[in-house]
């Protein structure tokens, strides 16, 4: 056996165990992540591969050097692989600003307004919360956006008094499909980007599409299927006499003012990042030292607030998948899907597109997508694929299929936990019975779409 | 005992009396008992129907099915655990006194002087007896609702605690109600608790 081959079972074996002690959750991911991590450079890249340039290669420190990690004005396919520092700054930069809205308010306040807009009305707030759900996770994390919604829906809920899961699920759903329309709406979108050097706008006019076609029609099926069970419980007379005010949910106003004029300066740099040069990594950062500034004193608290664990889960998985990237094996998984598809790229779609949501509805997507870049790239080079076709298919599979279950995606946990904290405990059954026909028509529209559009 | 607090938290083996001896401890000594009935408590507070969390009531969390993201859980069983033994310790923590059958408790409300922890067993035999009587089942149905009751019991409670269920090393007490009888297994319990609390 020769030491390459001996090198491509280790970082397999090393990926398999990582994948497993993820799922038993026996272990912090963190910490499985980056110790898989460092056994990958250990015993792939050290005892089976004498490399040292592949462990230089995967940790990609001199990347951030580049002025180009930063500053790009033209558009190029960067040739990235190892540790994507790009994505782990976003993310954090995001999570600050994040912060520093929630910490003023903002969610809240947003909810509270858009209820009140349209006059507490339980089936008008059922269509905008998931239209609004839809709309913030393009720009922030879904697990935020659940996590206000969540909470704001059981408050309605008991005053309203109709029944808050139907709403929280529509809500999850389109929180997920929502990342899925933009660059930054969710990791997997985020790694693909930035792997590839896909700018915002690519994002936007391709995945976003879909993702908006794909919204209309979530947002009729849900109504239909939930429209009995919004219906109001209890007597109607018990109608409530005071409804809160929005404004009440505003901490502090001129760090209000402050954040919300940093969000959107920041949505207005990711729109514009592909005409201003600007990389999301700088943009990440420049958010986050806006947000801290406007914060003042409450900076450190912020700080404080940033999920670490998860960006440490980030550096391990990248760790792991260069490990993968540079031994070969996921080479072979691309040959392997080219040899079944015979060249055909439409089978070539359907089958990145359901496999990868597929395996999304049961495994982190985060690790999926990052595994799943490198084999769509051999595949482009080693086929007549379109790369960025697999790419918006990658991304659509990986986001819509963590949809389809209540372990799918961060967002769906975070739901479904906030929801049984207030008592109302959402089983698997109860899920999956309104989400899987939902994630499987958003999935045959999407395959439709990417056929019919670019093959 | 410097503590005037008394909570007599009694586990039990299916089938054993466990929850008889309880609710006979808890008359004698003029306490409150929670039982399943904390989720009535618990969804009261809530304003929900108590039916939606009973159905999760003492049931392990199923790990293929379940994920953690940041502190949160989908597993309702997970949840609904986390409710009942928030509650006790809100009650322990106020000073009540009150017996709990089950949930964990002897090792939740670890550390408190005025907790007294009792683990019940029976024989397979009387337990099989016992749970054939009361359910009006055949013996062999009775086996198998003891072998998949107490399967569940147990995962339940190691998968919240450290140490396992029905370990003596957990409990003041183990006692095997087959052979004193119910009653007089009680009484043996409330002699031990008061030598406890005097």
């Amino acid at each position: 056996m020769d030491l390459l081959m001996m090198a491509q079972i280790a970082a397999g074996m090393i990926f398999i165990f990582m994948f497993a002690l993820i799922v038993s959750e026996k272990v912090e991911r963190h910490i499985v992540t980056l110790l898989s991590g460092c056994a990958m450079f250990l015993i792939v890249f050290g005892l089976c591969m004498h490399s040292t340039s592949a462990m230089v290669k995967t940790l990609n420190l001199g990347n951030i050097l580049h002025m180009s990690f930063w500053y790009q004005p033209y558009s190029v396919l960067e040739e990235s692989s190892g540790i994507n520092w790009s994505t782990i700054i976003f993310i954090a930069g995001m999570m600050i600003m994040v912060e520093g809205m929630a910490r003023v308010g903002f969610f809240r306040w947003l909810c509270m307004t858009i209820a009140k807009f349209v006059r507490y009305q339980v089936v008008p707030i059922f269509i905008t919360f998931m239209i609004m759900s839809a709309v913030l996770a393009m720009f922030i994390d879904s697990i935020t956006v659940i996590l206000f919604l969540a909470a704001v829906t059981i408050e309605l809920a008991q005053l309203l008094r109709f029944h808050p899961v139907p709403m929280i699920l529509s809500e999850i759903f389109c929180a997920n499909l929502g990342g899925s329309a933009t660059m930054c709406g969710d990791p997997p979108n985020i790694i693909i980007g930035t792997s590839l050097g896909y700018s915002f706008a690519d994002f936007i006019t391709n995945t976003g599409v879909i993702a908006g076609i794909s919204l209309v029609a979530v947002v009729i099926y849900f109504y239909v299927a939930y429209r009995k069970e919004l219906q109001p419980v209890g007597r109607t007379t018990d109608v409530p006499t005071v409804y809160p005010n929005p404004m009440d949910a505003i901490t502090d106003k001129r760090g209000f003012v402050l954040s919300c004029a940093v969000f959107g300066i920041t949505v207005l740099m990711l729109i514009t990042h592909a005409q201003t040069g600007m990389t999301v990594a700088l943009i990440g950062v420049l958010s986050a030292v806006a947000t801290l500034l406007a914060a003042g004193r409450h900076a450190p608290m912020l700080l404080k607030k940033i999920d670490y664990k998860t960006l440490l889960f980030f550096i391990g998985l990248f760790m792991v998948v260069g490990g993968l990237e540079q031994t070969g094996i996921l080479e072979t998984i691309a040959f392997y899907i080219g040899e079944i598809s015979g060249g055909n790229q439409m089978l070539m779609v359907a089958i990145i597109i359901w496999i990868s949501a597929v395996a999304s509805a049961f495994v982190d997507n985060i690790p999926f997508a990052a595994t799943m870049i490198p084999v769509i790239k051999t595949l482009a080079l080693t086929t007549n694929a379109e790369l960025s076709v697999l790419a918006w298919a990658l991304s659509m599979g990986t986001d819509v299929g963590g949809s389809a279950t209540p372990i799918g995606a961060s967002a769906n946990v975070v739901g479904t936990s906030v929801a049984a904290r207030e008592g109302h405990p959402i089983s698997w059954a109860q899920y999956c019975r309104r989400s899987v026909p939902a994630t499987i028509l958003v999935l045959i529209i999407s395959t439709i779409f990417i056929w019919v559009r670019y093959l | 005992m410097e503590s005037k607090q008394l909570i007599i938290a009694v586990s039990r083996e299916f089938g054993s009396g466990g929850h008889c001896i309880a609710e006979e401890l808890a008359r004698r000594f003029g306490l409150p008992m929670y039982d399943r009935n904390i989720l009535e408590h618990v969804a009261d507070e809530k304003k929900v129907d108590s039916r939606n969390l009973e159905k999760y009531d003492e049931l392990p969390k199923n790990r293929l099915f379940s994920r953690t993201v940041r502190g949160f859980s989908n597993s309702p069983q997970e949840q609904i655990a986390n409710m009942q033994f928030n509650f006790l310790r809100k009650k322990a923590g106020e000073g009540e006194s009150f017996v709990i059958v089950g949930r964990c408790a002897e090792s939740i409300l670890k550390g408190y002087p005025g907790l007294v922890t009792i683990f019940v067993l029976g024989d397979m035999e009387a337990k099989i007896e016992r749970i054939a009587h009361i359910n009006k089942v055949s013996k062999s149905d009775a086996e198998q609702m003891i072998d998949r009751y107490d399967k569940k019991r147990k995962a339940y409670h190691n998968h919240y605690c450290q140490m396992k269920w029905g370990d003596s090393r957990n409990y003041d007490l183990c006692i095997n109600s087959n052979k004193l009888g119910i009653e007089r297994t009680t009484d043996t319990l409330e002699q031990y608790i008061r030598e406890r609390i005097k």
